[in-house]
């Protein structure tokens, strides 16, 4: 089947298909951002249990294999008398996981700022919470820019785990199984989807370059 | 209540720093053992002795960088605390100079200088600046003024790291070995800068391996081994005649290295 | 001095005062109890649901089932092991590629690293299990979850031992050649091995990320451990408790694994380039 042909016959499935796996990348990045900084706080707190349940939590979700987490998540958790809808899942295994990748940049990107700083800014009279806000955050971001952009492509790659289960629309992984089963969609539908996830990650990457060339932390 | 009552105390003899019983330990590691220091306004203390004796920790006392199990630490006649806003606003009148600089290294170093003033002290954005270019001038970096941190020398960083600490207008200002992470080329602009402090009667402590510089500029060398202060003299005196045998042996090593 | 070794993460607070230490404990006390109260509501909700029923669980006690288990984990080592050594060995070509002085070999081998960087692995599974059949290219089941795996991972081992090559001082290539050496020689003799240790660490991790790919062998019908995990499903009809374990033998390994890397990684943590 060449490309015209396919996309006459299937171009409406691919265009949902795209804005699928970008809702969902767009979506689950910004929880993993949210739920890998609240899970960094408790891994810095000074409060022990919660360092604790912080640090199982990312060794579970930096190890869990993306497709066991989502079998358990849509499969075992009914058991449970607790029912995702097939996106919830999808959306929630896509989160868990980067989060806990979230959690390490940053856990990486504050270690890089040296303990000295901190009683630098201690010794001038600043409160924790002005030596945080003054020093630490800015450069924590500063230097997660491009952990951060390797994240969002890593999201984008296991938020493919939305062909897993039945989705309509379905997305850019999902649609060359659908093409594939309904006709002989053959090279062309695999090219398709794979022209447009490396598109995203390379234009992701050259962005988070250039903000990462702007920002970068001289050391 | 306590702190009016202290103010109406406190008089010309009272000391910018005392250290008062000061007591503390790293593990069964006894690092500093019933230290007694004052130090008056306007005066230069040089605190020299061997590494590991606790010459370092002593100093990092003074602001809490360390903390203490026992003994009391006075500020200007008032009392340091273990916590709180009035721990910060004690540590913002005494200034601090890093062996490592510890400049931010996301600011530049105008920034750098201007950030205490600014956030601690609350003063107005153009005054902080105008403060800060002075300052700099003084310690001759103001040509680098908008660079970071990472493009200067060590020396030029460390020249920063003194104003920064001058544009709190601190009582008194702590060196933690100032030149100790310095190239040998660099250590000599750091001293003038400190030098010129103490000419202009500037209460400072000073830990220091630099000899020289120890004689040329302390009114009382403290000599520290094992966690005590073993000998308090003018510099004159300790140099040519200290009193106890490990202070002796401690110069004679320092001569035998041709120093 | 004291400051050497202490991470961001104990240096971010100060040593607490009276006040402070009171606050941490009352913190303490609060999350100890949320936190044993979340445990007992999962606890409870196995309960109510019957999933603590030892007819889910008792399966566990009988060798069989653990045989069985590894059984399944020799297939997905297997897969692991093949995978990791395919897309070694294509790392390695697209590396010297990418380096090489020819602008187009250049160009051609970027290309690649970024394609196989910014596709998922489940569509390069699609690719050999749907399409490539297509095309005429009949497969064993096993290269069928072995190559896309190897693939979808080799650009990022080519990028890692990239890294490996630019943290060797250029100095050892100029000695190098200052010996009379050829470039290739060189390169395979001198650099090559240096680059390589380097980069142990983060090959230990990229196994990681090959162990978790293996897990879509399930889409292909290999006999992996998480195929293995289905049979044992349906043979007991205990699907809760037997997911649960096959994940935690997954997270175990894992976590073993990158407790390796961060351990290999220490141990030369003088040397350049160790920690990218």
């Amino acid at each position: 089947m060449n490309i015209q042909a396919l996309l006459s016959q299937f171009g409406e499935k691919y265009l949902l298909a795209l804005l699928t796996t970008y809702k969902l990348t767009a979506s689950a990045f910004i929880l993993a951002l949210i739920l890998g900084t609240v899970i960094t706080i408790m891994r810095v707190s000074p409060v022990k249990p919660l360092r604790v349940v912080a640090d199982f939590y990312v060794q579970i979700f930096r190890n869990i294999p993306g497709s066991a987490l989502l079998i358990i998540l849509v499969y075992a958790l009914p058991y449970l008398n607790v029912i995702l809808s097939y996106y919830a899942a999808v959306l929630i295994a896509t989160t868990l996981i980067p989060a806990a990748f979230c959690s390490e940049y940053l856990m990486s990107g504050m270690n890089t700022i040296g303990t000295g700083q901190i009683e630098a800014a201690r010794s001038l009279g600043m409160t924790f919470l002005q030596s945080i806000k003054n020093v630490v955050i800015p450069q924590a971001v500063r230097s997660s820019v491009l952990p951060m952009t390797n994240l969002l492509v890593a999201t984008m790659l296991t938020s493919a785990l939305a062909s897993q289960v039945p989705l309509n629309p379905t997305d850019l992984t999902g649609i060359v199984s659908y093409i594939n089963t309904h006709a002989v969609g053959g090279v062309t539908a695999f090219l398709i989807s794979a022209i447009l996830y490396c598109g995203t990650a390379v234009i992701i990457g050259q962005v988070g370059n250039q903000i990462d060339r702007k920002v970068r932390i001289l050391r | 209540m306590a702190q009016e009552q202290n103010k109406t105390e406190r008089s010309e003899q009272t000391p910018v720093i005392e250290l008062r019983h000061v007591d503390k330990h790293y593990g069964s590691l006894h690092v500093l053992k019933d230290v007694n220091l004052s130090v008056q306004k306007g005066e230069v203390v040089v605190i020299i002795g061997p590494s590991g004796s606790g010459k370092s920790t002593l100093c990092r006392t003074i602001n809490r960088m360390e903390t203490i199990d026992a003994g009391e630490i006075l500020i200007d006649g008032e009392h340091l605390p273990e916590e709180g806003k009035k721990l910060a606003q004690l540590r913002s009148e005494v200034g601090m100079v890093f062996q490592s600089f510890n400049l931010f290294a996301h600011k530049t170093i105008l920034d750098n200088v201007t950030i205490g003033p600014r956030e601690v002290l609350h003063t107005p954005k153009k005054e902080a600046q105008e403060e800060a270019l002075r300052l700099l001038k003084r310690v001759g970096v103001d040509t680098q003024a908008h660079k970071v941190p990472a493009q200067l020398s060590g020396g030029q960083q460390q020249r920063v790291a003194i104003a920064r600490t001058l544009a709190m207008h601190p009582k008194a200002i702590l060196f933690d070995e100032p030149t100790s992470a310095l190239d040998p080329e660099m250590i000599g602009e750091v001293l003038d800068v400190i030098t010129e402090l103490a000419k202009e009667g500037m209460t400072m402590v000073i830990v220091t391996h630099e000899m020289n510089f120890a004689r040329r500029v302390a009114d009382r060398i403290i000599f520290v081994d094992h966690g005590v202060i073993l000998e308090e003299n003018t510099p004159e005196a300790f140099f040519t005649q200290p009193k106890t045998q490990r202070a002796r042996d401690f110069l004679n090593t320092l001569k035998g290295r041709d120093k | 001095m004291s400051a050497a070794n202490v991470t961001i993460r104990d240096a971010l607070y100060e040593a607490p005062g009276p006040k402070t230490k009171k606050r941490i404990r009352f913190f303490t006390v609060v999350s100890l109890v949320v936190l044993a109260a979340l445990i007992f509501l999962i606890i409870r909700q196995f309960y109510v649901t019957g999933q603590l029923d030892a007819k889910y669980w008792s399966l566990f006690t009988r060798l069989t089932t653990w045989k069985f288990l590894a059984g399944g984990l020799a297939g997905t080592l297997k897969v692991a092991l093949v995978s990791s050594v395919v897309s070694f060995a294509i790392a390695f070509l697209m590396m010297v590629g990418r380096i090489s002085k020819n602008k187009i070999v250049s160009w051609i081998s970027t290309a690649l690293i970024e394609l196989s960087r910014g596709i998922p692995t489940l569509l390069f599974i699609y690719f050999f299990f749907l399409v490539a059949p297509q095309l005429g290219l009949k497969l064993p089941t096993f290269w069928k979850i072995t190559l896309p795996v190897a693939l979808s991972a080799a650009g990022v081992v080519a990028e890692v031992l990239r890294s490996g090559v630019n943290a060797v001082p250029k100095g050892q290539t100029e000695a190098a050649v200052a010996l009379g050496m050829r470039d290739a020689t060189v390169f395979t003799k001198i650099v090559f091995p240096q680059a390589f240790r380097y980069v142990i660490p983060s090959l230990i991790s990229e196994l990681v990320i090959v162990l978790k790919d293996t897990t879509f062998a399930y889409v292909v019908s290999y006999a992996d451990l998480m195929q293995n995990a289905r049979v044992l499903i349906s043979n007991y009809d205990a699907l809760l408790s037997v997911y649960l374990v096959t994940a935690l033998i997954y997270i175990l390994i894992n976590y073993l694994l990158n407790k390796a890397s961060v351990a290999v990684a220490r141990h030369r943590s003088a040397v350049p380039g160790a920690t990218k």
